[in-house]
């Protein structure tokens, strides 16, 4: 491109200066309303170092320099006890002799495209009883080697990553950042993600998993005046633009709750476990987290665990009522998880007794209760006639149900092949072949 | 008559040469036609395997019969094994994919990490060439993990494509916004990428074209960033500017290859003119009539033949007509079948596989058939209808001709000022150069868009070039409303939560579109999107609007949202719209003297007004009826060319005569226009001003219709010569009596004597003497 054109260019740019919507645009609308950004022109002065200091200096953190970039680096510590064997019990369990490191990231958008720009680090950690947060704030674009050099430091090889969905947010933008700069990231040696957790914990009494929902709710945290993670992006972006280090005090506040409540989740984890003692769960625990944390076991085919959690939680579910008439209540619930759990580790007395007794209580999973019944009775006990009462008790609730408007599709379906069949059986056996 | 009739219903098989000569002796047909012209056939130009060939893909090649290479296919192999960058432009059907194919497998052999990354612009021709791929893979014992990524991929295995796919088969739409912007997803392709497999190159055209320019641009920081140098394949049809082409989308120097070794049998090619309905009027009947009679005749002679109409609506109609004709005769129309876009994929299958076995006698398809899918070759092609472009007409004539036997191809022109220029010019389809595509990748809006998305993929250095020239210019534009920023080490990085790919539709030029939202199904569904600028007149309301040769109706235009509501509907009308147009030049690039004035090319400011709309019938263009459109005024900033006249030249001209000749000599160029610069003619405006308030004179303006051009103006402005003389030849030659559709517009619109003053005025524009004396 000559000089004629690059000056062509130029003019080109201008008239698109002067016509707001690019080129094409009906006469009648009028300039972004917002306008363009404040400071935007304003000139970054020239003095990078100077940068940095400013902001080090409003957010009372200290100055990391190196050979590619700076970064300001925020610590606070405090006192939060956390008892560690009892995690080893997690689900997904965590080895409590590493060091946990635990990660939060805010960054300029959700995406984990490669345009995202994770500017804030918060890492989490033990030393004995004392808790302390270090935050890595990112002064400028052209940083960000150094920051994540830094953070790489802070990741012990034999770490283990306790995040709030980082399984697929924090972690994976960060290891296409290291991508971005031609490194790859740091190893560790596992990553406990609390939100699947959460999840399956407390969802069930909690308008949602959020992590500021989640916390409030199970750890009775309320945070004032914290900055609504929507309104970051912009936060970061103002300062950018004006180097106003200011801006990002809220938003190191708000990163700093965060790894703080993943401190304080840890520890209501740990109570949940049992804390020191050798008994798996806590039995003063919501029964509804008790049957959370069971199925939780199941999934991962820990099934005495989950046995566990179904037998503590049986007592305190009866007082929990259900939302609404569709809704299975709590302690019927259980008692199917439990009777399920009981005939996986092959206890059939155990969980034939927990089927019946479901059965005979006559709730929304009654004719669940009975079918199961009846198969035992076919298959293991070899009583037919028995079994074809338990399946007309269930085709009785069923019936019941379905005049209450509460149909049990799936009972009538099992029903429609499963007695014939018995009474076939029946017939057979009574009709007298003296081999059988 | 009779007689006729009965000969007709005889189902005698015979030779393609036989039935030609007795659909010539159909005294209808013998009566159109215009030229006829026979190419004589040749043999095949073969090179034996390079030795240097794996064994195994050798091994592959004689397992499917084949004794050595093409010309051009060998040719491809030595080429990028010296490591240049190449474009392969040969005929359709003449084996261009093996040019990549074979490099590729050669490369993955060699070394199992290497990847190579194939750009379709459609999905059928993905699935196509995977296909093509694993079956040489597998003729080779070669394990290939070779996938499609595109819009219909299953998240499940989405992952193992990014990691693990060796040759990865996508659209430019998908690289620009589901690769691209992840790329550290990406890495190991782009790490160890040594193939890029631009097929179908000529399809990226204009906007389109320039989009995708662009998006390759950004394909290549990528690489440089991850350390890889990949070689460029391109294969196009022929067109008439391949490097140029290739080196606009690339930006790379590119060696044409173009010596076609593939055999071609002896092929016939007649054009047919219906017949004038109206001798005053100049009104003649549309193509699909002698179309059908073409086809059918050579149906019941057994030949396999294609036949291609320009609209979903007209294929419906051809396959109807020809099905009926052949019941009729108790013929084989159960082995006529419809191909066109909205069939499923699977039955889309299905009628290639039967055109491949010969179970499918006929076919009649829209241009979704051009594109290279494989259905092997037939024996006869009938055009309904000039396809647009001399190109695309070669690519529809390809598609009869087996390798060693004489075939035939009927171009039966339609209604339209194109197809009659093309039917009494049938020189300009046998010795004219194909059109040229004409991309700008540097048209500012589409530039300014594709560095944003370039600069969120990463940062750019200072100095660092996008393009032809260093961006930073661009980017201090950009940083102005904040999205990108210039930070401590004076890299430009991306500043904003915008995911700016998602803001480019490679499809269009401007940022603001309107989305079009198809109503019709179980669930509304996007159908596409238009800018702003072209939206008032193809999705006002009660405008049908075509897409992928279907029609829809819309039925709200929602303006303030930006989205049109339309339905699938079938009518046999189209509709046009008329926009009150006033034009003004902002800057002169070029300028030169011509006779009885000047020609010259720049920048304009269109400001245009959507007034009326007029439904016209598809095959006639007879006017049905017509609705108001209310759509605000809009603004344009494009490239014209435009002529401007002495105004002493035209003094004794009344008023009225002048706006007659000028509105007349500009529809004329603006035909010829679209036929030099292989357009659509809805990419060119016209504007005709009596006294052009800028230059105090008479001119006629020929503007691009999209935001910044792609550089037809300036190709105008260079090829004035033929241009002008192009439309004196339209209006002399065409035998209607005083303007018609085909020439300088009907003659209720011009008067009675529109032609005359049109053609007056061409001539002096084109310096003949006579009308300058009588000016003076």
């Amino acid at each position: 491109m000559d000089a004629s054109a690059l000056a062509l260019r130029a003019r080109r740019l201008e008239r698109l200066r002067s016509t707001p919507g690019s080129g094409v645009a009906a006469k009648t609308s009028t300039p972004d309303p917002a306008g363009p950004a404040l400071g935007t022109r304003r000139s970054m002065s020239g003095r990078p170092q100077r940068r940095a200091e400013v902001l080090a200096k409003a957010l009372g953190g200290r100055l990391i320099g190196g050979s590619n970039g700076r970064l300001v680096e925020v610590e606070r510590s405090g006192s939060l006890a956390l008892s560690r064997p009892p995690l080893a019990r997690l689900p997904d369990p965590v080895q409590p002799e590493r060091p946990l490191v635990l990660l939060d990231t805010e960054t300029t958008g959700l995406g984990t495209a490669a345009g995202t720009l994770p500017f804030l680090c918060g890492l989490g950690s033990w030393e004995g009883e004392r808790f302390s947060v270090r935050q890595l704030v990112l002064p400028d674009h052209a940083d960000e080697p150094a920051l994540l050099e830094r953070l790489a430091e802070a990741i012990p090889v034999d770490a283990w990553l306790v995040t709030y969905n980082g399984r697929s947010f924090d972690w994976p933008l960060l290891v296409s950042r290291f991508r971005l700069h031609g490194f790859a990231a740091p190893a560790h040696g596992g990553h406990l993600d609390l939100l699947p957790l959460a999840r399956q914990l407390w969802r069930h009494r909690l308008a949602d998993a959020r992590l500021s929902t989640v916390e409030s709710g199970v750890a009775g945290v309320r945070r004032l005046g914290d900055l609504p993670g929507a309104a970051i992006p912009e936060r970061y972006f103002r300062y950018l633009r004006t180097g106003q280090g200011w801006l990002l005090a809220d938003v190191v506040r708000h990163n700093r709750q965060d790894v703080a409540s993943l401190a304080r989740l840890l520890r209501v984890l740990a109570q949940a476990l049992g804390g020191d003692s050798a008994s798996a769960v806590d039995g003063t625990m919501h029964p509804g987290d008790l049957c959370g944390l069971g199925r939780a076991y199941v999934r991962r085919g820990r099934l005495e665990e989950a046995l566990d959690c179904f037998d503590a939680a049986v007592t305190g579910a009866r007082s929990i009522l259900a939302a609404d008439p569709w809704t299975v209540p709590l302690h019927e619930r259980l008692a199917m998880d439990r009777a399920r759990v009981l005939a996986r580790l092959d206890r059939r007395m155990e969980a034939v007794a927990a089927w019946a007794a479901l059965a005979e209580e006559g709730g929304r999973l009654s004719g669940l209760a009975w079918i199961q019944v009846a198969k035992y009775r076919e298959h293991d006990e070899r009583d037919p006639v028995g079994a074809l009462e338990a399946a007309s008790r269930a085709a009785r609730e069923a019936t019941r149900r379905s005049a209450l408007g509460l149909p049990l599709p799936w009972v009538e379906r099992d029903l429609e092949r499963r007695a014939p069949r018995l009474r076939r059986l029946i017939h057979s056996l009574s009709a007298g072949s003296p081999a059988a | 008559m009779f007689y006729l009739e009965v000969v007709m219903r005889l189902y005698t098989p015979l030779d393609t040469r036989q039935a030609l000569d007795r659909l010539l002796d159909d005294p209808v047909i013998a009566g159109a036609v215009t030229a006829r012209r026979t190419l004589a056939g040749r043999p095949a130009d073969m090179v034996p395997f390079p030795d240097w060939l794996q064994p195994r893909l050798r091994k592959a090649l004689v397992g499917r019969g084949l004794t050595g290479l093409y010309r051009h296919q060998a040719d491809a192999m030595e080429a990028l094994r010296a490591g240049r960058d190449v474009a392969v432009v040969t005929p359709t059907a003449s084996g261009k994919s093996l040019c990549y194919h074979l490099p590729v497998l050669q490369s993955v052999m060699e070394d199992p990490a290497a990847r190579a990354l194939y750009l379709f612009p459609t999905k059928a021709l993905s699935q196509d060439q995977l296909a093509e791929i694993r079956d040489l893979a597998r003729r080779a014992d070669l394990p290939l993990e070779a996938a499609v990524y595109d819009g219909d991929t299953p998240a499940p295995i989405r992952s193992s494509i990014r990691s693990a796919g060796q040759i990865v088969v996508t659209n430019p739409d998908m690289l620009h916004g589901a690769i691209l912007p992840y790329h550290t997803k990406w890495f190991q392709l782009f790490e160890q990428l040594r193939y890029i497999v631009i097929d179908e190159a000529h399809t990226y055209r204009g906007v389109f074209g320039s989009h995708v320019a662009n998006v390759l641009r950004r394909l290549a920081r990528v690489c440089a960033h991850y350390g890889s140098t990949p070689r460029i394949v391109c294969c196009s049809a022929t067109i008439g500017n391949p490097r140029q082409l290739a080196e606009a989308l690339t930006g790379r120097s590119i060696q044409v290859l173009d010596r076609n070794g593939a055999p071609s049998g002896e092929k016939h090619i007649v054009v047919l003119r219906p017949p004038l309905l109206d001798e005053r009027s100049g009104v003649r009947a549309g193509s699909s009539g002698l179309a059908r009679r073409a086809a059918l005749s050579f149906l019941r002679a057994g030949r396999q033949t294609i036949v291609f109409g320009r609209s979903r609506v007209a294929v419906e109609l051809l396959l109807s007509g020809l099905r009926e004709a052949l019941r009729d005769g108790r013929g084989p129309f159960e082995r006529v079948q419809g191909y066109r876009g909205g069939y499923l994929p699977s039955e889309r299958r299905r009628i290639e596989a039967g055109l491949r076995s010969g179970e499918v006698l006929g076919v009649v398809s829209t241009n979704a058939l051009e594109l290279g899918i494989d259905i092997g070759r037939l024996d006869v092609a009938v055009l309904s209808g000039y396809p647009g472009t001399i190109a695309g007409t070669w690519q529809q004539i390809g598609r009869a001709g087996r390798r060693q036997e004489v075939s035939a191809a009927v171009l039966v022109a339609g209604a339209g000022p194109v197809d009659q220029y093309v039917a009494s010019h049938p020189e300009h389809l046998f010795e004219g150069t194909p059109e040229e595509a004409r991309i700008d990748p540097d048209n500012l809006h589409v530039l300014l868009a594709h560095l944003r998305a370039a600069t969120f993929e990463l940062p750019f250095a200072s100095g660092e070039r996008f393009g032809l020239a260093p961006a930073d210019d661009l980017l201090a534009f950009l940083a102005e409303d904040g999205h990108v920023r210039q930070a401590q080490d004076r890299r430009w990085y991306w500043a904003s939560e915008n995911f700016p790919a998602s803001e480019i539709s490679l499809r269009v030029a401007a940022p603001e579109n309107v989305v079009i939202i198809d109503t019709g199904g179980e669930r509304p569904r996007v159908l596409g999107e238009v800018d702003l600028f072209s939206a008032r007149t193809l999705v006002h309301e009660n405008a049908i609007y075509l897409h992928g040769s279907r029609q829809f109706h819309v039925d709200r235009l929602d303006w303030e949202e930006r989205k049109a509501y339309v339905r699938p509907i079938d009518v046999e009308h189209y509709t046009q719209a008329e926009l009150a147009v006033t034009l003004k030049p902002l800057e002169t690039f070029d300028e030169a003297p011509l006779a009885g004035g000047t020609r010259a090319h720049g920048e304009v400011m269109v400001a245009s007004l959507a007034t009326i709309y007029k439904k016209l019938r598809l095959e006639t263009n007879e006017n049905l009826g017509w609705g108001r459109i209310h759509l605000p005024e809009i603004e344009l900033h494009t490239t014209a060319y435009w002529l401007s006249l002495e105004p002493k030249v035209a003094s004794d001209w009344t008023r009225t005569e002048l706006d007659v000749a000028l509105v007349g000599a500009g529809r004329v160029m603006q035909t010829v226009a679209s036929i030099l610069l292989m357009s659509d003619p809805r990419d060119l405006g016209m504007v005709a001003q009596i006294r052009s308030p800028h230059a105090e004179r008479p001119v006629i303006y020929l503007y691009e219709a999209v935001p910044g051009g792609v550089g037809m103006a300036v190709r105008l402005f260079q090829r004035h010569g033929e241009l002008v003389e192009g439309a004196r030849q339209l209006v002399a030659s065409c035998p209607c009596e005083d303007g018609c559709p085909a020439c300088t517009g009907p003659r209720g619109e011009t008067g009675g004597n529109g032609r005359i003053l049109a053609e007056r005025l061409l001539r002096l524009l084109h310096g003949d003497g006579e009308m300058g004396s009588r000016a003076a």
